[in-house]
């Protein structure tokens, strides 16, 4: 069983959509848990430096700094072979727990075991067995050919050379990068690129793999690509990954369990189709009309109604839909009729607003002090 | 250059510091001795250094931290000039057209002692280089602490003896037993330009010593900064 998140209340300001105790099933073992992550914090203390000479001349003597609180302790746990989704708004905490799990940086409190190492002694044992992603930094070699970056990789991560031949053209068949490999990496679009990050990843075979934002900035064939790539490789090899995105896209394509952090806390932990039961009461019907409604004519079925000539978009509550609909049908005259949930993005947007207001009324992100 | 302006000075004086035993040749293998420990540094280490900075401010030494290598042996080697290793090729002719002139030829000890020593020399020379790094992964940046490297070493270009005096002699203390700087060039030159007496030999033990010293705390300090990498926003 999943531990319950850290913080579910943060919902509370959204005012339409119900708070549930949440807690996300599964019916895999203690041992199965390869993330582990209890209480987890990172403060950082900034300088804040104010305008002028004279503030830089009295900042020698007294300085005022901020901290930030990138992560308020958190709680997780996750299985193998979970693909989990970390959604947050920028600044929410997001790569700066990848980090902490990758060992990159050292947390101000908490604890975490992944992989059962604890990431940021860096144990080589342990960073042979994970990979991390980084949409927005390179871990290729800038001025080698993508070929040479992997050679280092086999050489790097002592795989055997069989196993890396064998490997390697799996993957480069897959994503059909072969004619880019003798390239310089600088000379290569972004879609390509990341093509050849998430390759250099995978050839040691990892066991888990973080990916932050990895489809940041890609058009949607190579975002369609990637998803595919990586949707095949985490059923083949049983990959746990843990992906944070700004895309629903990405989410919807990949994911079975969504964490959804705000500054520095998970707001929600749970499954996809959960996220749109407990965050919304109602859904979206369209409709085609044979004419335009009369004003104010289609009102009296649902709320937030938008007419555009003969096609109608209005909410109804979920639990009035199965009397509305036949009335709405009834009604009119209609070509067309759909029943969808509120888009993913919209609940999620509502979801940072709700917390973003309670974080501004209630707690000061930053505390002020001087040393 | 130098060259030219040191052979200018030896047309007026036979010896730099009376008695010192910095006569002309030996003081040439000085010169070629500190451009080839200079080369081997410049060659290997230098460059990794420099752009350590970088890495730091763009976050790239985030990639280095989660591959399964040392981080101080990637960040310190993953990069060489070897156009550097030009000057090492000069130093090592001057220092042997210089030898080929001394008045007495370098006993064999000497010789065996040389290479050990400039490979001491380099590794005083590497401690303190991690130790600058070490700093720019505190603070970010640290191009004051690079021009500190440059005024630091400039130090170890000239022989211990010309630092004398109310202020020379206290300097001469900190750069022998605090910042060994002047054990880098001055005790391998010795070595083979000077007789091996009592002192020297203790200053041979001192320069491996201070070698292994140096290594040894920019493991230490290395890994305590890493310890507080901040990395850099995505």
């Amino acid at each position: 069983m999943w531990k319950s998140p850290v913080n579910v209340a943060g919902a509370a300001s959204l005012s339409f959509w119900p708070i549930l105790p949440h807690m996300y099933n599964s019916s895999e073992t203690k041992s199965d848990r390869i993330i582990e992550v209890n209480d987890l914090a990172k403060e950082y203390r900034v300088y804040d430096k104010p305008e002028g000479l004279w503030a830089s001349v009295r900042g020698l003597f007294h300085r005022k700094n901020r901290i930030i609180h990138a992560l308020r302790g958190v709680n997780l746990s996750v299985g193998r072979g979970e693909f989990l989704a970390m959604l947050g708004p920028n600044g929410a905490g997001k790569t700066t727990f990848l980090k902490l799990l990758s060992g990159i940086i050292t947390p101000t409190r908490g604890t975490a075991r992944v992989l059962g190492h604890v990431p940021w002694d860096r144990a080589d044992d342990f960073r042979r067995r994970f990979a991390l992603v980084m949409g927005q930094k390179n871990q290729l070699w800038w001025d080698l050919p993508a070929a040479e970056s992997f050679r280092l990789h086999q050489e790097i991560y002592r795989i055997d050379p069989a196993r890396f031949a064998k490997i390697h053209d799996e993957l480069v068949d897959m994503l059909g990068v072969s004619r880019l490999l003798g390239q310089p990496v600088r000379e290569l679009s972004l879609g390509e690129r990341m093509k050849l990050e998430l390759i250099a990843a995978l050839l040691h075979e990892p066991e888990v793999l973080f990916l932050d934002e990895p489809t940041i900035g890609l058009d949607v064939v190579a975002q369609h690509t990637i998803h595919e790539f990586l949707r095949h490789i985490q059923k083949q090899r049983s990959v746990t990954v843990i992906l944070t995105t700004h895309y629903m896209k990405d989410v919807a394509a990949l994911c079975e369990r969504v964490v959804v952090v705000t500054h520095g806390s998970i707001l929600y932990d749970g499954s996809l189709e959960q996220i749109v039961d407990r965050f919304t009461t109602h859904k979206v019907v369209t409709l085609d009309l044979e004419n335009a409604p009369a004003p104010g004519e289609m009102e009296r079925f649902g709320f937030s109604c938008e007419v555009h000539g003969p096609r109608v978009s209005l909410r109804i509550d979920r639990s009035r839909i199965a009397d509305v609909l036949p009335k709405l049908l009834a009604s009119q005259q209609v070509r067309d009729v759909s029943v969808e949930d509120v888009p993913l993005e919209e609940i999620v947007a509502g979801l940072f607003r709700g917390a973003a207001n309670r974080q501004a009324g209630i707690d000061p992100e930053q505390e002020v002090g001087a040393v | 250059m130098n060259l030219a302006f040191y052979l200018l000075i030896f047309s007026f004086t036979p010896e730099i510091g009376r008695g010192s035993g910095w006569s002309r040749e030996p003081f040439f293998a000085f010169v070629a001795t500190g451009l080839i420990i200079n080369a081997i540094v410049q060659t290997l280490f230098m460059p990794s250094a420099s752009e350590l900075t970088e890495m730091v401010r763009t976050g790239g030494l985030d990639s280095v931290l989660v591959r399964p290598l040392d981080a101080q042996f990637l960040l310190s080697m993953h990069r060489f000039d070897f156009s550097s290793m030009a000057n090492g090729l000069v130093g090592l002719g001057l220092l042997i057209w210089a030898v080929l002139r001394f008045p007495v030829a370098p006993p064999l000890i000497a010789w065996l002692l040389y290479p050990l020593l400039i490979v001491s020399g380099v590794a005083i020379l590497y401690g303190l280089i991690i130790m600058l790094a070490a700093a720019t992964i505190l603070m970010g940046r640290n191009q004051s602490l690079y021009d500190f490297w440059f005024y630091i070493t400039n130090f170890s270009r000239y022989p211990a003896e010309i630092y004398a005096g109310p202020w020379g002699d206290p300097l001469r203390t900190f750069c022998t037993f605090v910042i060994p700087i002047l054990l880098v060039v001055n005790v391998p030159a010795g070595t083979l330009a000077r007789p091996l007496s009592g002192q020297a030999w203790g200053m041979v033990v001192l320069t491996f010593a201070a070698a292994g010293i140096s290594v040894g705390l920019s493991r230490i300090v290395f890994q305590a900064a890493l310890a507080r990498y901040r990395s850099a926003s995505s």
